[in-house]
């Protein structure tokens, strides 16, 4: 589209300047039943501006309730299960090998504590395994 | 309320003491209620220019109020006027579009008479109240009517961009953003805008 230029002459000028103020009269002469509602207008979107908000700004708002859901339906789900006498697998699994290791470690062996008795008799367990792998030294003599 | 450009941002804004942004937002509030004040009746008349239906004008004015209540009340108040216009003036080409859709259909609904716009208005809704003298008045009053009927005579663009250059006095740029047009374009429709005008309401006027 052609630019044209703004309108500079004189008689323009007060052509718009007369129907700014023939407009401005008209403004202000509005009746009251249009002023009324134009303010309730006004009211009604600052009244939209107050509760608008980020919705990063609203979780928090929500987090307690989210908090307070969570534990509540983890608790019905933990009842639920021990009214079932249902457990879980991998402590049945392990539980044969918890009472061995508790066996091992209890002190009631007579003798005293079975962990220090393994302790004293590393030496033995070390001589004991340098003998077997030695060559005999009694058949190794030169032969004839 | 500021704009967050990240979340960090914001996060450090809604860490601030609770009393401080209650302020804020107050200060805001306060702000927006008074640009709304200066605006909203040289909308409300902007708007039946274009429409015709003062109840139209106002649903156009409340809508647009609303949306950027909603929406922008966040941005710098600098740009609150010329994004209110453009609401405003894409507001009142919706209505325009619905209301030739309608007036296509009842062309052809059988029964229907024409549309309730172009009754005849009450010739006191015209009628101003105040203090002022009644041929006075009725001077006022004419002359308003004769620029309102000129006005709709002209196109759509051009019309825009006369009311708002000159009823609301926004400069180029402006009208520019609230057109959703270039400078250029501005000045071409309000100059042929105001050509037509004169020539349409003579000198005498």
């Amino acid at each position: 589209m052609k630019e044209i230029a703004e309108e500079s002459n004189p008689s323009a000028g007060a052509f718009e300047t007369h129907s700014r103020e023939v407009f401005s009269r008209s403004v202000e002469s509005l009746d009251m039943r249009v002023i009324s509602r134009l303010n309730h207008a006004r009211q009604a979107a600052l009244e939209a501006a107050v509760q608008r908000r980020p919705w990063f700004l609203q979780v928090r708002v929500w987090t307690p309730a989210a908090g307070v859901t969570a534990a509540a339906v983890l608790g019905v789900a933990l009842w639920m299960g021990a009214a079932a006498g249902h457990h879980p697998p991998a402590v049945a699994d392990n539980a044969a090998t918890l009472e061995d290791l508790d066996i091992f470690a209890s002190s009631d062996e007579g003798s005293g504590d079975a962990l220090e008795m393994l302790q004293n008799d590393i030496d033995f367990y070390d001589f004991a395994d340098t003998a077997a792998n030695a060559v005999p030294v009694a058949n190794s003599g030169p032969a004839a | 309320m500021p704009a967050f450009d990240t979340l960090t941002q914001a996060w450090t804004v809604w860490d601030v003491p609770a009393p401080a942004r209650g302020v804020a937002v107050l200060d805001e509030t306060r702000e927006l209620n008074k640009f709304l004040g200066e605006v909203e009746r040289r909308a409300f008349r902007m708007a039946q220019v274009a429409l015709r239906d003062p109840d139209d004008a106002l649903d156009v004015v409340q809508d647009a109020m609303l949306k950027l209540a909603r929406n922008y009340a966040s941005k710098p108040s600098a740009e609150w006027r010329p994004l209110f216009y453009r609401i405003l003036e894409n507001g009142i080409r919706d209505l325009q579009r619905r209301r030739t859709v309608r007036k296509k259909w009842m062309v052809w609904l059988p029964g229907v008479k024409e549309d309730p716009d172009n009754e005849a208005q009450d010739p006191l809704d015209n009628v101003a109240s105040g203090s002022a003298d009644a041929p006075e008045l009725l001077m006022r009053s004419e002359a308003m009517e004769k620029l309102e009927v000129a006005l709709r005579e002209l196109p759509a663009r051009q019309r825009e961009a006369f009311m708002l250059r000159n009823f609301e006095g926004l400069d180029v740029a402006d009208t520019a953003k609230a057109m959703g047009c270039s400078e250029g374009s501005v000045k071409t429709h309000y100059s042929r805008a105001v050509h037509a005008l004169r020539e349409q309401l003579g000198e005498v006027w």
